[in-house]
């Protein structure tokens, strides 16, 4: 009783609020911020990851040499066509595909669930699958070559480098259709069905119906959807060191992270990979950014 | 999903069986690898690598799981990493519905100084993807002498911001009525969250809960900078190092992938109403 005259329910509350919060706040101070600091810092240092010599300071020396580094543009490059060449098909696929299971419920949760199940597989699993259909003599091959009506062509899809990078691209929209196909239908979901039935009775045909209901009020989630591919792609690791590890050239598919990976681990360059990964966290400051104000604005209601 | 959508009719009949192959030729394209994956994993590799491929070989070749379970050393590590995964993902996916509902607990009920400035601060930890701090923590964590240890892989993923995100979320929807009851019969705060909250947030829960132990189970990038030694491995690592090892024979690897593979695949058909209605796009946030 002597505690509550001292403190009101109020500042009681208050306390208990920063007791809650505390520990998840302790424990992003520590490894978001310090260490994204941290890699801030070390990226102006020369530092060898073994050696025991202390940091050298050496200003903008890791940046101008990134600028002037044919690897780093080739990894930028990289990783650029595979963002660009993933996002676009998977984008465009998985808005098509959920508008036509919308358009056939009695098979919608089959369709969402077959479509679906890649995304349970594991990175590393998806990624040993494919290289054994990548196979001289895999089923890539031969499907193509009943597709295209030749006989034992060999389309080098490990090997010669744009279908190397074709592959990587396969192996993720393969993973990645069904997880955004049911995020489509979600948003679709979203649309009340009175503004369809609306559009009906004004003698809307279903082309119609997808041009001037479904699409526009879908727009907020399309562009969500293309930032959140966007961004998952610029961090994409697996698929090519899997391959890489495998024995398919590393240079066509040296993605920014996995050359990041490699600076560090490999080469022992701390400094370098940090410069690096500095660059990679503003990219993806920008894209986030992008992502959370389009999340903001797709709170929308349809009234 | 009401019949409406369906209702609105299609361009005829055309255009009805188009999309009908469309959405047939898609599902083959996604299914196709899983079955090959089933399949081959019950061949001699001389038969997998026969053209056309066979899909199913006269004789079905059994052992490529025990010999998948063995090894090629003959020393079941595999059943050693299958178990460190689980150790991790399940402690990760503990610690982030804990802390996570415990801090979105604090900031959806609470008033106090400075709660928008925590939420904000907590949030823009989203726009530092681990990717870009992977190296800081590895410097750290070799400084603490994590290396190859449970807690070396399990630390740095203790809570997430989204994890946060999503219990604040649904916890501003948790009636206050409920919670002033409760403290007017004397219960305290702790106790509230742990016998009033926590048990009526399953759903939220379970969501936050598939989406943690899915994307641990599926670390590679972590496990590869700390782990060293073969008896810390998780499955994504000890693939990683199988595939090396025995590139020669097919069977086996795809046997090891099918076990790698199954306690997702319960996961998901037993729980895949948390894995496919309630992922809508504000879970995906995380992306």
């Amino acid at each position: 009783m002597q505690y509550n005259k001292r403190f009101s329910m109020e500042q009681k509350k208050a306390v208990w609020g920063w007791i809650f919060v505390a520990p998840s706040l302790l424990f992003f101070l520590v490894f978001s911020f310090y260490p994204i600091f941290n890699a801030i810092y070390m990226s102006f240092f020369k530092k060898n990851l073994l050696s025991l010599k202390p940091p050298e300071f050496v200003g903008w020396g890791n940046y101008v040499y990134l600028f002037h580094s044919k690897t780093f543009w080739q990894s930028v490059s990289n990783t650029a066509v595979f963002t660009i060449g993933t996002f676009i098909p998977l984008v465009v696929f998985s808005l098509m595909l959920a508008v036509f299971i919308v358009s056939r419920p009695r098979f919608q949760k089959f369709f969402q669930m077959a479509l679906y199940s890649p995304a349970a597989l594991s990175s590393v699993v998806a990624a040993l699958i494919w290289l054994l259909i990548f196979d001289p003599r895999g089923l890539a091959n031969q499907t193509l070559n009943t597709l295209m009506r030749t006989s034992g062509v060999n389309y080098h899809w490990l090997s010669s480098s744009s279908m190397l990078r074709l592959s990587t691209i396969i192996v993720y929209f393969w993973k990645y259709v069904g997880y955004f196909t049911v995020v489509f239908v979600a948003g679709i979901g979203g649309i009340p069905d009175y503004l369809h039935e609306a559009a009906l009775i004004d003698g809307a045909d279903s082309w119609k119906d997808f041009w001037h209901i479904t699409f526009p009020l879908l727009k907020p989630t399309t562009l969500l959807v293309s930032v959140m591919v966007m961004i998952q792609c610029l961090k994409t690791f697996s698929t090519q060191y899997l391959f890489s590890t495998s024995g398919a050239p590393t240079r066509p598919i040296d993605v920014i992270t996995l050359s990041i990976y490699n600076t560090a681990i490999k080469d022992h360059n701390i400094g370098r990979a940090s410069a690096m990964s500095v660059l990679l966290f503003l990219v993806m400051l920008i894209l986030t950014w992008l992502q959370l104000r389009i999340a903001k604005t797709e709170d929308v209601t349809y009234n | 999903m009401s019949d409406i959508k369906a209702r609105v009719s299609f361009l005829g009949k055309s255009a009805n069986i188009l999309i009908w192959l469309l959405l047939i030729g898609a599902c083959a394209f996604v299914v196709t690898p899983l079955l090959f994956m089933f399949s081959a994993s019950f061949m001699p590799a001389i038969d997998i690598m026969k053209l056309p491929y066979p899909w199913v070989s006269d004789h079905i070749h059994r052992q490529n799981y025990w010999n998948g379970l063995r090894g090629p050393d003959g020393s079941f590590v595999f059943l050693r990493n299958t178990l460190n995964s689980l150790i991790v993902a399940l402690a990760v996916t503990i610690t982030t519905v804990l802390l996570s509902s415990l801090s979105g607990y604090g900031l959806a009920k609470f008033r106090f100084k400075g709660r928008n400035a925590v939420f904000m601060l907590i949030m823009a930890t989203m726009m530092i993807p681990f990717e870009t701090i992977m190296i800081p923590l590895y410097m750290v964590s070799m400084k603490m002498g994590l290396q190859d240890s449970y807690a070396g892989l399990i630390v740095p993923f203790l809570t997430n911001a989204f994890g946060v995100f999503l219990m604040r979320q649904f916890l501003l929807t948790f009636p206050d009525e409920v919670l002033d009851a409760a403290r007017i019969d004397g219960a305290s705060e702790p106790r509230i969250f742990t016998h009033i909250v926590l048990p009526n947030s399953g759903p939220a829960i379970a969501t936050l809960a598939i989406l943690t132990f899915r994307s641990q189970w599926d670390n590679l990038l972590w496990p590869l900078l700390v782990v060293q030694s073969d008896e810390m491995k998780t499955i994504p690592l000890y693939i990683t190092k199988f595939m090396a090892e025995t590139h020669s024979d097919e069977g086996i690897m795809m046997a090891v992938a099918a076990m790698a593979s199954l306690p997702m695949f319960i996961l998901f058909f037993t729980m895949s109403k948390y894995f496919i209605s309630t992922e809508g796009l504000h879970s995906t946030i995380k992306g």
